[in-house]
């Protein structure tokens, strides 16, 4: 009789209500509410809520007085598994520190691995929280320090989303 | 008044088309609902919208379902278009018949599937009362003046009409599988024939049960006296025979839990695989329109059809308020309601039972609901013998 096992009615029944509250409760409460009870995001309309420890695009950041944080280490760009950073050196009227007067970032071949972030000892450089970074253009991909694909704000491309 | 023959045949004619009409528009909107329901109960949203996001043709379509999303329960009807989508891809796919097949079975099948899915609804009572559904206006020029019946046709042997028409269906899914001359399809094949042969007994005692306590085959006369005219006890039977019924019923519609005919994981989409198109899209009309078959006969034999309490209770109600109370007036929205609520059973076991093995599915049928459901028709004859 061990067949009859899986046709137990009490079991079926606490399926049924188990899937009929999960119905309920979406069917009732979910859509765009504070607390959504469904699980998926709707993706181009509402952006996706991430992580804070997201690895999204590489980005260079500047301190307070608007100075590049980066002091030309090379510590980015020798331990970059892809060896996709590229780094020259230069010097600046009125700053101790060296320069970096290029910092080229190949983001076609970067697995977004975190590692320039984790050696770099000046806080310099983050992975923003940007994903929406597919482009049309190969050369879209590399990314400088000067025009409107740099290193200092998010992608212009890419951008999919029609969030409110 | 007594109709010519040119208004007779019209007014079948009539009644045809709108009953053809109605499934076909109901059927894709089970399967929208199917998407939906099960999304829901996944505690996901299902289908909310159609190819092209916020710009393009589909561009306004789009932006109105996202307008609705924020409407509490309306919100549910969002990518509801979608279920036109599908039919116009059905409608354009490139149709495909593998050079080893059959031809002319190949062909046949489809229609010897979704044929006898659609004549059944010849049998079905929607309304019983003899005034109609509503009285076509004198102005008309043949049909002026005449009744718009709420049955196409109101045989004595309407039952066994269905269940002979029903399960000639099962013939197009095992010409099908053996017909694609490929061994998913054939395994699938031999399945629902096996299934549907061992279910049919169950199936066909379970619903012997409304028979012999009215002692009638024909639909119309069956839904009416099982709501009005049994006795308390007879709710035990009827009770019992419900679930047996449903049970067999979605062996019988090979639906999940017992769709092993198709059962994706173990044959890629049995009988099925090698169709295509328009082909492939009428064994899902055969499926749908006999999920709602199924719902039909479980709503009106069991649930009390067009009267408002299940199981034979309604006669409790006209013994107390009385048979000319609002309470006890059948209604086709009744009917509506429970067929709409056993199908929405249908979709909700889908998203919460997984398929059976085959030796489960088996077993049930013969060593359980066989016995089981001789045992209730048994009840049922004792209740016919001492109560009636």
């Amino acid at each position: 009789m061990n067949w009859l096992k899986a046709f137990n009615p009490s079991d079926i029944a606490g399926g049924m209500k188990l899937t009929g509250k999960r119905f309920r409760q979406v069917l009732f409460t979910a859509n765009r509410r504070k607390v959504p009870m469904h699980f998926v995001a709707e993706y181009p309309e509402v952006k996706v809520k991430l992580a804070p420890r997201y690895r999204g695009r590489l980005t260079m950041i500047k301190d307070e007085q608007g100075e590049i944080k980066c002091v030309c280490c090379l510590a980015c760009e020798k331990i970059c598994p892809t060896q996709v950073i590229t780094i020259i050196k230069g010097k600046k009227e009125g700053r101790k520190m060296p320069f970096p007067t290029r910092y080229d970032f190949e983001m076609e071949r970067c697995i977004f691995c975190e590692f320039c972030v984790e050696s770099c000892g000046f806080d310099s450089i983050i992975l923003n929280h940007q994903f929406e970074l597919a482009t049309y253009n190969r050369e879209d991909f590399s990314l400088g320090m000067e025009g409107s694909e740099n290193m200092f704000e998010n992608s212009a491309v890419g951008k999919f989303s029609v969030a409110e | 008044m007594p109709m010519t023959l040119t208004q007779t045949v019209v007014m079948a004619l009539i009644q045809i088309v709108v009953l053809l009409a109605v499934i076909m528009a109901v059927v894709p909107i089970i399967t929208f609902a199917e998407r939906k329901v099960i999304g829901y109960v996944q505690v996901r949203l299902g289908a909310t919208r159609i190819a092209g996001g916020h710009v393009g043709i589909t561009g306004p379509i789009n932006r109105a379902m996202w307008a609705l999303g924020r409407v509490p329960v309306f919100s549910i009807l969002r990518g509801l278009p979608i279920f036109m989508a599908d039919g116009l891809k059905l409608l354009t796919k490139e149709d495909v018949i593998p050079e080893k097949a059959d031809k002319l079975v190949f062909i046949l099948a489809p229609a010897i599937c979704m044929v006898p899915a659609f004549a059944v609804f010849a049998a079905i009572t929607f309304f019983p009362g003899a005034e109609g559904l509503f009285t076509f206006p004198a102005s008309f020029p043949i049909v002026g003046g005449l009744k718009f019946m709420g049955f196409l046709t109101d045989i004595n042997v309407g039952l066994l009409y269905i269940l002979g028409v029903a399960s000639v269906g099962v013939y197009g899914i095992v010409l099908g599988g053996w017909a694609s001359n490929s061994k998913y399809p054939l395994l699938g094949g031999l399945r629902s024939a096996a299934q549907i042969v061992s279910y049919e007994v169950p199936l066909s005692m379970s619903l012997l049960v409304p028979v012999l306590l009215v002692g009638s085959l024909s639909f119309r006369e069956l839904s009416v006296k099982l709501a009005t005219e049994m006795p308390l006890v007879a709710a035990v039977p009827l009770f019992l025979g419900f679930f047996f019924y449903l049970t067999c019923g979605f062996a019988e519609t090979n639906r999940v839990p017992f769709d092993l005919a198709e059962a994706e994981t173990e044959l890629v989409s049995g009988f099925h695989t090698e169709y295509t198109g328009m082909k492939m899209g009428f064994f899902f009309l055969a499926e749908y329109a006999n999920m709602i078959v199924v719902s039909a006969i479980a709503a009106a034999f069991f649930l009390g059809g067009h009267y408002l309490l299940p199981f034979g209770l309604q006669s409790q109600l006209i013994h107390a308020l009385g048979a000319g109370h609002a309470l006890n007036q059948p209604s086709i929205l009744f009917f509506v309601g429970k067929v709409g609520f056993l199908l929405f059973v249908f979709l909700w076991i889908r998203a919460t039972l997984p398929r059976y093995r085959y030796d489960q599915l088996m077993h049930v049928g013969w060593k359980f609901l066989i016995p089981v459901t001789l045992v209730n028709l048994f009840i049922a004859a004792a209740i016919k013998f001492v109560w009636m």
